[in-house]
């Protein structure tokens, strides 16, 4: 165990291995390039989390290569309810996760390589580390029409984008991390990137849509560690240095000591869905004999703040209909759990089977 | 245009530093977080922050707040993150003090230099952050109240929902504190009022229109539970290995009563007031009181009738765990023919039920606790708990009750009964 510790605690000193560094290309010291073995989106970006706090990287920066099992990763200041069909996304066992850096929503798979580059905020230089990215691509297939936009996308044959970028700014450091489509599979997203329900209007930060393309589409004998190790290469010539890529387990707590409290915070739904900006539900819930009831919901933090469900009168009296609001508020913004079990005490009490019944499946239908 | 290191390390200006004219280039981004004294009243107090400068050209970016006016913060704290071109910058707290009042709205649009808050510095100024005021039943505090302990309104009453719902309720009457404030000082003879939640006042109506209606009884009978304790200890590692979910006991009694239940009809019946009519029905849905950390859910399992002890042990732990990760459905919650309630997890000994509505009966089981009984003769200790079937004695009677537990007694003690169809 202490040997591990010692060990990553030397190669984050950087002792740079072989040959010293010209000043010039780097403010000083080594890069460092790593990749994650484990394939599970909270560990990784638990491990950006260490990272960041924990390796100094005024001296040196790093490159870590990651992917994960299918994820729905959203940004920082989105909304899951409407990035993604959170129903649809449990029943097919994809995580959801938000994370720490900006920008919209990806689905992430085994096909999809994660590049995270961190550096001081003196060095950060986005555009620098797409260049890199597009110069390993030309290297290894120099016929692959690639180009970073203004967007800071890289797009293939001019239209098809095959990586996104998002970044995150603290006060002595900073990451940038992007994607690239090595083979993911598209069909899986079509399925869970949309809303999970209708009727929300929010002002979290929006996705915006593009054609991708994976590059084996474009490159079929383009394997994936013929595609790291170009990564590797480019990036060692770009920053001036020669860093092997070393493999690194972030499920081991005793070489990242404290990785498992990012763990958790990233994978608690007070971060996932509680920190999702204040939007509000409007929408009509649709009842039988052609009826209908008006749903109007505020949540906060991720919890019904407020909740009104507007019935026709002659169906079943407000009152009863206030009822079932007034059960809703306070319980996450979510058609299982608390709200179900709080839903379901009050048609024990006022009897099952009847239009209480219905109308309060409808609004829990509604609940994400 | 001079490229390299400047050693000030302070500027003016995201793009020029004045004192050693050096230029930075556009590629290399620095923050900084100008500050202002901008009241006139309190002018040692009182800061303005801005929006630090962007970079890369870009003109505006979206802020999302952390934290609220009011709010105290500490140094570097982060107090709202601006989101721009897909990067996320976060804006710490210049010292330490109380945010005094936001300038923008959430997601109001901000470009370099917008001021964005106002911080009252001091760290003996700063008051907590106000906690979710205990507000009249229709406020709704940001975050839910905590769980209140397992309710137990008297120690012989066992409630088969005891009101778990005002948890969601945001009201104090909920919250332990309030239920029985602490003396603060020694002796202090004070008094708090707090208004009973609709939830509350619901239930309770409900169980008092239950306890006029039916004319509830409550009959007793023990269980040795040496045998089924036997087994489980033969068993549970096979059974683990196989059906990968432990072997509880649980499952002995679901099964118990959904064969006492097909016996004798009328305890799996229901009467409906409103039509004067019995229900009798063929399928036997088990609802199983289950302790969440937010309280007693109550989901049901359907046609035990049909299913052996894995297959009721597999759907107690399916429940299970979808109760504690919150996943329950409404679907879940359903119905129910016949509930049992376990009071034996937080030590109870003897204690009558209480119906669940729209059911005719309820078992309750107790605590295991060692005995000494009398076996052949001899006096031995037995693993011995105390179950207790409350019943609608409009529909039920008596020898139908006892006869019914009794069954659920035979069944337990020696599981082989099932085997033969006694």
């Amino acid at each position: 165990m202490m040997s591990n510790v010692r060990r990553m605690v030397s190669l984050f000193k950087g002792v740079c291995r072989t040959r010293t560094c010209p000043v010039h290309t780097w403010t000083s010291g080594a890069g460092l390039v790593l990749q994650s073995r484990s394939t599970d989106v909270f560990q990784n970006l638990a491990l950006e989390d260490w990272i960041e706090a924990n390796v100094d990287l005024r001296q040196r920066g790093v490159l870590l290569l990651w992917r994960n099992r299918p994820a729905v990763v959203i940004g920082r200041h989105q909304n899951p309810w409407t990035e993604c069909d959170l129903q649809a996304a449990t029943k097919a066992g994809i995580h959801v996760a938000r994370r720490r850096s900006g920008g919209g929503t990806v689905f992430h798979d085994l096909g999809n390589l994660n590049l995270t580059f961190f550096t001081s905020k003196k060095n950060y230089d986005r555009r620098r580390n797409l260049k890199m990215i597009t110069d390993a691509l030309r290297r290894v297939r120099p016929e692959l029409d690639v180009q970073a936009t203004d967007r800071l996308d890289i797009v293939l044959n001019g239209h098809l984008k095959i990586s996104g970028t998002a970044s995150r700014l603290r006060r002595d450091s900073s990451y940038h991390h992007c994607t690239l489509l090595h083979s993911a599979d598209r069909s899986a997203l079509s399925a869970v990137l949309r809303p999970s329900t209708s009727g929300i209007h929010s002002n979290a930060t929006p996705s915006v849509p593009s054609p991708v393309a994976n590059l084996v589409d474009h490159a079929p004998t383009l394997q994936w560690e013929e595609l790291l190790e170009a990564l590797v290469d480019q990036y060692n010539e770009e920053f001036g240095c020669t860093s092997a890529l070393t493999s690194i387990d972030p499920s081991d707590e005793a070489s990242f000591p404290g990785i498992g409290l990012f763990v958790s915070e990233l994978s608690s739904w007070e971060w996932t869905f509680g920190k999702t900006p204040k939007f509000s539900v409007r929408t009509v819930l649709d009842l039988s004999e052609h009826r209908s009831a008006q749903l109007h919901l505020e949540v906060k933090n991720g919890l019904v703040a407020s909740c009104q469900v507007l019935v026709p009168p002659d169906w079943i009296p407000q009152s009863l209909a206030d009822q079932l609001s007034q059960v809703l508020v306070g319980e996450r913004f979510c058609r299982h759990g608390a709200a179900a079990a709080a839903v379901s005490t009050l048609l024990r009490l006022d009897g099952t089977g009847g239009r209480l019944e219905e109308l309060s499946k409808a609004v829990l239908r509604a609940m994400g | 245009s001079v490229s390299g290191e400047c050693t000030s390390g302070v500027h003016s200006s995201p793009f020029f530093c004045f004192s050693c004219r050096c230029e930075f280039p556009s590629a290399a981004n620095i923050f900084h977080i100008r500050y202002f004294k901008t009241s006139a009243v309190h002018r040692d107090e009182v800061v303005t922050v801005k929006t630090p400068a962007f970079a890369e050209s870009v003109s505006e970016g979206d802020v999302r707040w952390e934290k609220a006016v009011g709010d105290s913060v500490t140094e570097d704290e982060v107090v709202c993150e601006i989101e721009t071109d897909k990067t996320s910058v976060q804006v710490p707290a210049p010292a330490a003090g109380v945010i005094e009042e936001l300038l923008v709205p959430d997601g109001g649009k901000v470009e370099g230099g917008t001021p964005l808050f106002k911080l009252r510095k001091g760290a003996g100024a700063a008051k907590a952050a106000p906690s979710p005021a205990v507000e009249a039943p229709a406020a709704a505090p940001p975050s839910p109240p905590p769980p209140p302990p397992p309710p137990t309104p008297t120690p012989a009453a066992m409630p088969p929902v005891p009101p778990q719902a005002p948890k969601a309720q945001p009201v104090s009457a909920v919250k332990p504190t309030h239920a029985a404030p602490g003396p603060s000082a020694a002796g202090s003879r004070g008094e708090s009022r707090v208004k009973m939640n609709r939830m509350r006042l619901r239930i309770a109506q409900r169980l008092k229109e239950a306890q006029n209606t039916c004319a509830m009884l409550t009959t007793f009978n023990e269980v040795d539970m040496s045998n089924i304790q036997e087994m489980r200890k033969f068993h549970k590692d096979a059974f683990l290995k196989k059906h990968n979910i432990k072997l509880g006991f649980m499952s002995a009694f679901v099964k118990a009563a959904a064969h006492a239940l097909t016996d004798q009809p009328a305890v799996n019946a229901v009467i409906d007031d409103t039509t004067k009519e019995i229900i009798y029905r063929d399928y036997v849905d088990i609802s199983v009181a289950v302790a969440t950390p937010k309280g007693l859910v109550v989901p049901v399992i359907r046609n035990v009738e049909t299913m052996n002890f894995t297959d009721i042990e597999k759907a107690i732990n399916a429940l299970g765990e979808k109760a504690r990760k919150n996943e329950l459905a409404v679907e879940d919650m359903d119905g129910g023919t016949f509930t049992i309630s376990n009071g034996g997890v937080f030590g109870s000994l003897f204690g009558t039920p209480i119906i669940n509505p729209p059911q005719s009966a309820i078992l309750g089981m107790h605590g295991i606790f060692d005995r000494p009984m009398a076996i052949n003769g001899k006096v031995e200790i037995r693993p011995m708990m105390y179950v207790a079937l409350t019943y609608d004695h409009r529909l039920v009677d008596g020898r139908e009750a006892v006869t019914f537990l009794r069954k659920i007694k035979s069944v337990v003690e020696d599981p082989r009964v099932l085997m033969l169809d006694l």
